[in-house]
């Protein structure tokens, strides 16, 4: 990953642009939210590929999820995930209290309406990800007091 | 005992370490039994050297009678034949015995060992109590016996002489004696073995430290390493043997590498050495001795070494239980081996090597059969089904190289060649000889007959093929499918073939492998051919004429067998179907006009965009869709619904099957996902709880599709069974070419019957040939609509003015009617709306593209009732337009014409006015009632006008002179300029209204009122009541005289005359010059009868009195609205007025002004009093009774008009009615208002100057 | 040295296969395809296998009398197959790890280019050139 301030700050002028140039009305049906996150998806595939370079091959999805918990969050966002929790049906929890993306924004509720759009490229990252190692999902994130979020994975039964 | 001796050593592993026995045979040979069965039963450590690690063996040993010539000559390397242990059994136990014989013997025993170098060996010495007791005399203790020898032969080496006593009772002192000397025996045994190996081990290493130097022989070292082999597997050490063997192995490979790599060694060349067997392993035996005497010779082949090695290796491997190492290994040898001959250069004659390798599969595979059960043997497929298949494809190939597969048999040169190939062989080995199923004898009868070689290789096949499925190694199975399919067109049987084939190509296909599919496809086709399966050949065919991974040539070849076959002018009847898929794709669809729907006739154009794949250009006798019509939208809707159910279809792009047979890539693959921000608010207050992000659709993202996705038309290959269904309605275009690549092909729709049309199928025809596209997808329709011709009348310019003649606009649709010459509409006339004449008006005909295409003079002949006007001829789906100017009379007040019949007898509608929420004008619809030729009813159009102007008047007096004033309000927004304006009465001729209008053109505004007076002048008396036209000519500013139109505007007056005048004067206090605030002063009120009572008069309220005198009773009150002024005492009284001119009536009253200044006089009312016995007062106005009655109709129009002469006439009506009531109920005097006009008042507006108080305390008590 | 190297996508079509021009194509189209076969099998064999057999390189699928098959798989479960002439004895097992190793660094730059579009056929050049690097050259 680049120098983590570099993406911060590619990533906030993304969002921005993105916001900008999408004229009124399109905020609504989340058009934006959706780019941002297809952006996330194509980051992904190729992120996980370099990083599963070194790795030996996955055992299973539980497997695959802790990777991206641990190396990969590493990787990314210079921490770990705090919790990840399953249902063991295919859907998983992943929260982070401190949320690099977010921790810049506000420690509290102040700007929670503009959350969602900085959680949706990193959705897109773990989309991406888990699609490049054939797991077909779909993520979501959630947060109530900034800078934890939780990000949901449903994942698809084959 | 004997045959001991005699027995041949042979190598197998049932051989044991050799022992010898000196000394007292009898002795051993009783002993032999007990010795043979305990020596293993315990097992024993042995510790290794060169580190390996300690192995716990159970020891056997080969006894045999000493003899100098087994002992091992100088340089023997022989391991197997070498004498581990040498025992010499003794049971002598008197001395003279020993010291005569037996000594002797010892020392000739021990001499020979010495002379042998060889250490190891013991000297037993038995006793039994027997030998106690022959001998008596002369007894020695026994211990003396052994003593003696041991300081004769072992000195201080005592171990090497052991006592074993009374071995053959069975007593617990020759038990321990049995351990102890069995214990004794194993560790000698090993100790030999330990120094034994451990120097052959040493000299082994030191030769094969010299291979380097130019005399060594790989196969001397062979034999060497080999006997150390032999013996680990004697000692059952069957891992160390294996090992030996497998540095054998490595050791040779590399040598062959090396000479690969150059550097040849001179020993190799008898590997070198042209293959003259090649009758495949040999696994039966432990040990193939021939072999290896050929290997001990120097004249073993390569070929005869690896399999000798392999064998051995096999061996080993299966007293290890693993049998599938050996199958492993075995075809990593088979393919070594035949690289390995390549690399050497050796000659072999051509398949005599896959005779050798089909052998020896089979062999390994006997072999492991024969040392598995069924179930192992199932369970481990994968480790087998390698050889199975290897075998196969050398039995294919030796099948080809003995024209075994062509149809014809072999030649006679493939008879020599297999008659050498089976010379190769030799004779079957006698181990299998009677086995009915040796891999000797089915490649020999395999190789006999074509029909036999059938038979084994299909055997072959199918096994092969039903391990790889067992073992889901589909793409396997199918690869060996294939190659059985080519055996098969071989023979001829293309049948079989093609099941094979198509099997492999859907595999290839839904896996994408373009390759692959193009060659099968082309071996399908052939196939096809053979089996004159026209339909799917073609199809196969068109595929392959479309595949980018032929040469254009082989694309061009296909394509003509196409089109060769479509020439063809076989019977009509028979027409092959194809899918279109493979000849052309359908990529884009244009409709023109966009919005895909058009009126009935009209022409709807259908562009499609045609992707053709032939490498040729290909002409097309028709290419033609299909179409299913459907009425469900019903055939008459207007072209609005039409256009905006239908616009996104103007152009439709169709999705490309992708030729190069590459399936869509995994993120293309689904739904793309629909994100939205949500937000979480605390219902309590609006607060936000919580944000995030939702996928709306998930359930779609979430759906289980099958990740293998399906093979589109282009790839499958029998083409889907199209239906091909001649609906009625076709589009179709004849004898157009495809070039290669994109085509444009235009159609013109059908448009006949209004409906939906769907575009199903789409049909090139090519001859013989149709190629059918059999679902066009996305659904492309199209509308076609009937519309009824439809006729409006809107106002060229909004709002329409009443009173002024305006422009409207006549729009006819024609629809599906054909407007022919001389056909009109007939306008039934009426005198509210007349049609304004005009000499010329023209129409103008569009089209439904709105250009225009004609344009004509109309005529228009109106009869008094009849206006009708002559149509130009206009075709269908036109529009007609052309403008007539109408004028809106505006109802002028009262004048109400009584309803009547149309011409048309359509009851005529008044026109009604009503007020009109967003404009201030008042509104009059106009209905127009219009004859159609096209329809029997008449069309009813409704037209509103706006009247421009509000009217109202007022009737003004001073004393007994009256005026009459009239205010125009302009509520329009135009301007007018308003011109002679009048005033007239039309009953009394003598009356004179004078005007006070200065101007004679008056100017008004939008928005602005014109107010005119009237001076009212009359002779003798003033009429009661007024019927006054108000008239004036208008026009919107700025225009000539001849737009003026007329407005009128009727209304009626009554009670005009003054009956009675008041006068008022308020008087200081008695002393003061002026009033003062809060002082009384006196307010005295003088009512004056000013006429004689009128006949209208006379009936009413008055009553004779006694002196025949007529009286009226009158009611003053004095209100002071403005609270100005207390009055003080009653402020309200009754007065009975004679009926005489100037008959006067004073009233004082007490008023006291409550402040200072001027102030206006307290208002002064008067009022009839009615008695209850006086008849209620009414006009005889049969007007106000048709008003009455018609009220319901009218009284919105006056309300709004503000008539308020009619208001009132209205009003006093009401109170009548009122009136009535009251006296049907109980008759009660009433009071009555006097018409404005009737009383003057002359204290009306006057003032009185009051001055302050000069006490406030007065003021105050008073103000309570 | 190889004679051929193929690309295989998750869904087992091809991306990119690429054999020495001297040798009928077509025939390694089969083998590799084949060869998948085996992969998977290996590949689900992971399971119940230890760590140690969990690494990306799936050693020789199946050897043939005149080919060697190697496998090899990415854990976005691309694989590689190279395909070794038998009669190049001299080619040791680390040297195909790491042939495949450099093959998965170059398909990883290809993933990372913002001109490829994940699961299309690769073009890319670089990828093209370091793959003839690995090739038989044709002499």
């Amino acid at each position: 990953m680049a120098d983590e301030a570099l993406f911060q700050f590619l990533h906030n002028e993304v969002i921005q642009y993105i916001y900008k140039s999408a004229e009124g009305g399109e905020t609504e049906n989340g058009r934006n939210i959706t780019k941002l996150e297809n952006m996330g998806f194509r980051v992904g595939q190729g992120l996980i590929e370099r990083f599963t370079k070194d790795t030996a091959r996955f055992k299973d999805e539980l497997d695959i999820m802790k990777f991206i918990c641990k190396d990969f969050w590493t990787c990314v966002f210079k921490k770990q995930i705090d919790n990840l929790r399953t249902n063991h049906q295919g859907i998983y929890v992943l929260q982070d209290n401190k949320f690099r993306l977010l921790s810049q924004l506000s420690a509290g509720k102040q700007y929670l309406e503009h959350a969602p759009k900085y959680l949706a490229f990193t959705c897109g990252l773990v989309r991406g990800s888990l699609s490049n190692l054939g797991v077909k999902s779909i993520v979501t994130a959630e947060v109530s007091v900034m800078p934890a979020c939780k990000f949901q994975v449903m994942i698809q039964k084959l | 005992m004997e045959s001991q001796e005699e027995k041949p050593i042979i190598y197998t592993m049932e051989n044991k370490p050799i022992v010898t026995c000196a000394g007292d045979q009898g002795l051993f040979t009783s002993l032999y039994t007990p010795l043979a069965q305990q020596l293993p039963r315990e097992p024993m450590e042995w510790r290794r050297t060169y580190g390996r690690a300690p192995k716990m063996i159970h020891l056997e040993a080969n006894f045999v009678q000493f003899k100098e010539e087994l002992l091992p000559k100088e340089g023997n390397k022989a391991l197997l034949t070498f004498p581990f242990l040498h025992i010499y059994w003794t049971d002598c136990c008197d001395t003279e015995a020993y010291k005569g014989s037996v000594k002797e013997d010892m020392m000739r025993w021990q001499n020979s060992l010495r002379a042998h170098g060889s250490a190891d060996w013991v000297i037993v010495v038995v006793e039994t109590n027997d030998a106690k007791k022959k001998n008596k005399t002369n007894i020695l203790p026994r211990s003396s016996i052994v003593d003696k020898i041991r300081n004769d032969f072992c000195n201080k080496q005592n171990d090497r002489c052991v006592v074993l006593s009374d071995p053959l009772k069975d007593s617990s002192r020759s038990q321990e004696s049995w351990s102890s000397f069995l214990l004794k025996l194993r560790t000698l045994l090993l100790m030999s073995f330990t120094k034994n190996l451990g120097r052959f081990e040493d000299d082994m290493r030191t030769l094969r430290e010299k291979r380097t130097q130019p005399g060594w022989s790989f196969c001397e070292y062979f034999m060497v390493q080999e006997e150390l082999a032999f013996v680990f597997e004697m000692l059952q050490q069957f891992e160390d043997a294996l090992v030996q063997y497998d540095e054998l192995d490595a050791l040779f490979t590399q040598y062959v590498l090396n000479f690969g790599a150059g550097d040849g060694a001179n020993w190799l060349g008898s590997f070198c050495a042209p293959v003259r067997s090649w009758s495949g392993l040999l696994l039966r035996r432990p040990i193939d001795m021939e072999k290896r005497d050929g290997i001990q010779h120097g004249e073993a082949s390569l070929l005869d070494l690896r399999s000798y090695l392999f064998s051995r290796q096999c061996t080993l491997l299966i007293f290890l239980q693993r049998p599938w190492e050996v199958t492993q290994r075995a075809l990593e040898l088979l393919h070594n081996c035949v690289q390995e001959l390549h690399l050497l250069e050796v000659s072999v004659l051509e398949g005599a090597l896959d005779c050798w390798v089909f052998l020896s599969c089979l062999e390994v595979l006997h072999r492991i059969e024969g040392c598995c059960d069924q179930a192992q043997l199932a369970a481990n497929c994968s480790h087998t089904v390698g050889l199975w298949a290897y075998a196969t494809d050398k039995l294919k190939s030796l099948g080809e190289l003995c024209g075994l597969v062509s149809d014809k048999g072999p030649t006679s040169e493939d008879l020599n060649r297999t008659v050498d190939l089976l010379a190769g062989l030799g004779d079957e080995r006698p181990e299998t000889a009677n086995s009915l199923q040796s891999p000797y004898k089915k490649l020999k009868e395999a190789l006999s007959s074509v029909e036999a070689f059938e038979r084994h290789y299909l055997e072959l096949s199918h096994a092969a093929m039903e391990m790889y499925r067992a073992i889901g190694r589909l793409r396997s199975a199918r690869l060996v499918g294939k190659s059985l399919a080519e055996f098969y067109m071989r023979k001829g049987d293309p049948e079989r073939a093609e099941a094979f084939l198509q099997e492999a190509l859907k595999s290839y296909v839904s896996e994408g492998w373009s390759l692959p599919v193009t060659h099968t496809r082309k071996q399908i086709a052939e196939c096809q051919k053979l089996l004159g399966r026209t339909e799917d050949y073609l199809q196969t065919s068109a595929l392959l004429a479309g595949d980018v991974n032929l040469s254009s040539e082989e694309r061009k070849h296909f394509c003509q067998e196409i089109l060769t076959f479509a020439s063809k002018s076989t019977d009509k009847s028979q027409k092959v179907i194809l899918s279109m898929g493979a000849f052309a794709q359908l990529t884009r669809l244009q409709f023109h006009p966009a919005t895909a729907s058009v009126h009935s006739g009209a022409d709807l154009q259908v562009e499609l965009s045609l992707q053709s794949l032939m490498p040729v250009s290909v002409c097309v006798q028709q290419l033609a869709a299909s179409i299913h019509f459907s009425l469900e939208h019903g055939g008459t809707h207007g072209r609005s619904k039409g256009t905006q159910k239908q616009t996104n279809i103007g152009t439709v792009d169709f999705s490309q099957g992708n030729l190069s047979a590459c399936p869509l890539s995994s993120s293309a693959a689904g739904p793309s996902l629909e994100l939205d921000e949500i937000q979480d608010r605390s219902p309590s207050d609006n607060s936000l709880n919580s944000t995030g992000m939702v996928c709306k659709n998930t359930h779609l993202v979430m759906r289980r599709h099958d990740s293998s996705s399906s093979p589109d038309t282009p790839n499958c290959v029998s083409p889907p069974t199209v239906a091909l269904d001649d609906g009625a309605h076709m589009l179709k275009v004849q004898d157009i070419t495809l070039e290669p690549g994109s085509n444009s092909v235009v159609f013109t729709a059908p448009s006949g019957d209004p409906g939906t049309y769907t575009l199903r199928q789409l049909c090139a025809t090519v001859g013989q040939v149709q190629f059918v596209l059999p679902h066009i997808y996305p659904l492309v329709q199209y509308e076609v609509y009937s519309q009824e011709p439809l006729l409006t009348v809107e106002p060229l310019s909004e709002p329409l003015l009443a009173g002024l003649p305006q422009m409207v606009k006549f729009t006819l649709l024609t629809g599906h009617y054909t407007v022919k010459k001389g056909d009109a509409l007939q306008l039934s006339n009426t005198e509210t709306m007349p049609i304004m004449p005009s000499t010329s008006c023209t129409a103008s005909i569009r089209n439904t593209a709105a250009d225009l295409v004609g344009e004509s003079l109309l005529s228009i002949q109106s009869s008094e009732k009849v206006t009708s006007i002559s149509l130009p001829p206009t075709p269908p789906y036109h529009t007609l337009e052309f403008q007539l100017e109408v004028l809106c009379i505006i109802p002028s007040g009262s004048d109400r014409p009584a309803n009547e019949r149309l011409t048309n007898g359509e009851v005529r509608h008044r026109p009604r006015s009503y007020s009109h929420p967003d404009t201030p004008m008042t509104a009059i619809d106009q209905r127009m009632s219009i004859d159609c030729p096209w329809s029997i009813y008449s069309t009813l159009l409704a037209l509103t006008f706006y009247i421009p102007f509000k009217t109202k008047h007022s009737l003004l007096s001073a004393g007994n002179r009256k005026y009459i004033q009239v205010c125009v309000q302009n509520v329009s927004d135009v301007n007018f300029q308003l011109v002679d304006v009048k005033l007239t009465e039309k009953q009394h001729a003598s009356l004179e209204l004078h005007s006070l209008n200065t101007k004679a053109q008056q100017l008004v505004c939008s928005k602005q009122s014109v107010f005119c007076l009237w001076e009212v002048r009359w002779k003798a008396d003033l009429p009661s009541c007024l019927q006054c036209v108000f008239s004036a000519n208008f026009s919107p500013l700025n225009q000539d005289i001849s737009a003026f139109k007329p407005f009128h505007y009727h209304f009626q007056l009554e009670r005009v005359t003054t009956l009675y005048s008041v006068q008022a004067e308020i008087l200081p206090a008695a002393g003061e010059q002026h009033c003062r605030s809060g002082a009384l002063c006196g307010l005295e009120v003088c009512i004056t009868r000013l006429t004689e009572p009128g006949e209208n008069e006379m009936g009413e309220e008055s009553k004779a009195d006694s002196d025949g005198l007529k009286t009226t009773k009158l009611m003053y009150e004095v209100a002071d609205s403005s609270s100005n002024w207390a009055v003080c005492g009653k402020s309200s009284g009754m007065v009975s007025m004679p009926m005489l001119a100037n008959a006067t009536h004073k009233v004082q009253i007490e008023v006291m002004p409550l402040f200072a200044g001027h102030l206006p006089f307290p208002k002064i009312k008067v009022l009839k009093y009615l008695p209850h016995t006086a008849a209620p007062a009414i006009q005889p106005d049969p007007d106000s009774c048709v008003e009455n009655d018609s009220l319901s109709l009218l009284d919105k129009t006056l309300d709004d008009q503000g008539d308020t002469a009619s208001i009132r006439s209205r009003g006093s009506v009401h109170s009548v009615g009122s009136g009535e009531q009251q006296q049907r109920g109980l008759a009660m005097p009433r009071l009555e208002p006097f018409s404005p006009g009737q009383v003057f008042n002359h204290s009306h507006a006057r003032q009185v100057l009051v001055l302050p108080a000069t006490d406030d305390h007065i003021m105050e008590v008073n103000a309570t | 040295m190889a004679v051929c190297i193929a690309v295989i996508a998750k869904e087992n079509y091809p991306l990119y296969i690429r054999s020495v021009p001297t040798q009928n194509e077509l025939k390694f189209h089969y083998t590799v395809h084949t060869s998948l076969d085996v992969v998977e099998e290996k590949i689900s064999a992971v399971g119940k296998a230890m760590a140690d057999q969990r690494e990306l390189y799936l050693g020789l699928l199946y050897p043939t009398e005149d080919y060697k098959v190697y496998g090899y798989v990415t854990n976005s479960k691309v694989k590689f197959v190279i395909v070794v002439d038998s009669s190049n004895t001299s080619l040791r097992d680390n040297e195909i790890r790491s042939m495949f190793r450099k093959l998965h660094n170059s398909f990883t730059d290809v993933m990372c280019n913002p001109f490829y579009n994940p699961g299309d056929p690769i073009q890319s050049k670089a990828f093209d050139g370091i793959v003839s690097g690995m090739m038989v050259q044709p002499s």
